[in-house]
């Protein structure tokens, strides 16, 4: 008979099974947000989630779930619930996401570059630092247009423009106590004109093109930023933070799952291990509007709710209530399978 | 894995008695830093002391162990 065999490494760990196929599911911790729906789905109760708010806080150092690999028999839905793809599954060295007959939650966050405009909304808002903008800036000299000059005769080495320029574009070469070279670096200069009204000699003769002709010697193709938006798959969590506060409408997402969260106010006792562990941000404690005003004590921004259920699961007076009413999965003909599937719902 | 102390760093301080959500729930009054009215609570302080009573019903959270200042309590 073959064997299961678990391979553990720090948090993570593979189970295998080698016969006529090579079956094997591997766990990634850091991709994982706890939320127990492996744990559900499992037909033979083979996965255990841990003490997840103690771990997200980091007062146990342990793996999110626990997996008995004499139960597990290998069939690879856990991989097909879990909502943020911390657990793999694959069939002779293929993931069972590229196979076709086994379902699969449909769920996708994109960036289009061609509209995105690189201002970094998306990778400041993203709750899980999935989001990276690498930009390149158009050259500070191509924005502008002047003329700089320091007449080094009039010129008393007194340093205050090189002190005051805000592009950090002048500078004094000391050689000896009467020695100095003074030089701008037309690269960085915006003709701001600061070191001119600043000079007490009246060494320094300047004038902005811009201010005085407009914009005409400038080319608008030159004030271009260009770049690229990348999404780290493994820490994304489809939470739709991106989206939404994109000013152009550039991010896309797909969530995989439908539902409502409720929180009871009368139960909660503002602990924060439901704030600690949402993957999504959308449970905060709120800051008091105005001086002796009493606000509630937990609220939610739902429209980031992944329904993944992860804080239901935290919260050790049951205070919440996550409903799964829809699981958005591509279709399967095994009936079984859409059962499991369908288990995830809660009525 | 289980909720433990150590009573030798204790200052008896309450915090954790009052921070736990399930002593809170159990037993209102502790969240007003008032001593239990029950022993049916997680955690008392007795005597000074940190005392476990119903270590079963701690559901992991970790709240007493963010906010004990002298790492009296902790889950291992």
């Amino acid at each position: 008979m073959a064997a299961n065999i678990k391979e553990v490494k720090a948090k993570d760990f593979n189970v295998e099974r080698s016969a006529e196929e090579d079956r094997e599911l591997s766990f990634k911790d850091e991709s994982c947000v706890g939320c127990g729906v492996c744990e559900t789905i499992c037909p033979v109760g083979a996965i255990k989630l841990g003490s997840v708010g103690a771990i997200v806080r980091n007062d146990i150092d342990e793996s999110k779930i626990e997996i008995d690999e004499e139960k597990c028999v290998l069939c690879g839905m856990c991989s097909v619930g879990c909502p943020v793809d911390a657990l793999e599954f694959t069939v002779d060295g293929t993931p069972i996401s590229e196979i076709e007959t086994y379902p699969k939650l449909i769920s996708s966050a994109e960036i289009d570059d061609d509209t995105c405009i690189y201002c970094k909304a998306c990778e400041r808002a993203c709750p899980r630092e999935a989001i990276t903008v690498a930009r390149q800036l158009p050259d500070r000299s191509k924005l502008v247009t002047g003329e700089i000059d320091i007449d080094k005769e009039t010129c008393i080495d007194c340093g205050i423009c090189e002190e005051m320029c805000p592009a950090d574009a002048i500078t004094i070469d000391q050689k000896g106590p009467e020695d100095f070279d003074i030089a701008v670096d037309k690269d960085k200069c915006v003709y701001c004109l600061v070191c001119k009204k600043a000079c007490p000699v009246d060494a320094i003769m300047a004038a902005c093109r811009t201010c005085s002709y407009g914009e005409y010697d400038l080319d608008p193709k030159d004030a271009e930023v260009t770049g690229k938006a990348l999404i780290d798959d493994d820490a994304c969590v489809r939470c739709g933070w991106c989206e939404e506060v994109c000013p152009v409408d550039a991010a896309k997402v797909e969530k995989p799952f439908e539902g409502e969260l409720n929180l009871d106010l009368d139960k909660c006792t503002t602990c924060g291990a439901c704030v600690d562990v949402c993957p999504c941000d959308v449970l905060f404690f709120p800051k008091s509007s105005a001086p002796a005003t009493l606000d509630d004590k937990l609220m939610k921004d739902e429209q980031f709710c992944i329904y993944c259920g992860a804080c239901e699961n935290v919260c050790p007076v049951e205070a919440i209530d996550v409903k799964r009413t829809g699981i958005k999965c591509t279709p399967t003909k095994s009936k079984s399978w859409q059962k499991s599937i369908d288990s995830l719902k809660t009525n | 894995m289980e909720l433990k102390v150590n009573q030798d760093n204790c200052l008896g301080c309450g915090v954790c008695v009052v921070a736990c959500p399930v002593n809170v729930s159990i037993s209102p009054e502790v969240s007003g830093g008032h001593g239990s009215k029950t022993t049916e609570t997680i955690m008392m302080v007795e005597n000074g002391v940190i005392k476990l009573f119903s270590e079963d019903k701690c559901t992991k959270c970790g709240t007493c162990q963010v906010f004990c200042p002298t790492d009296a309590i902790w889950l291992e």
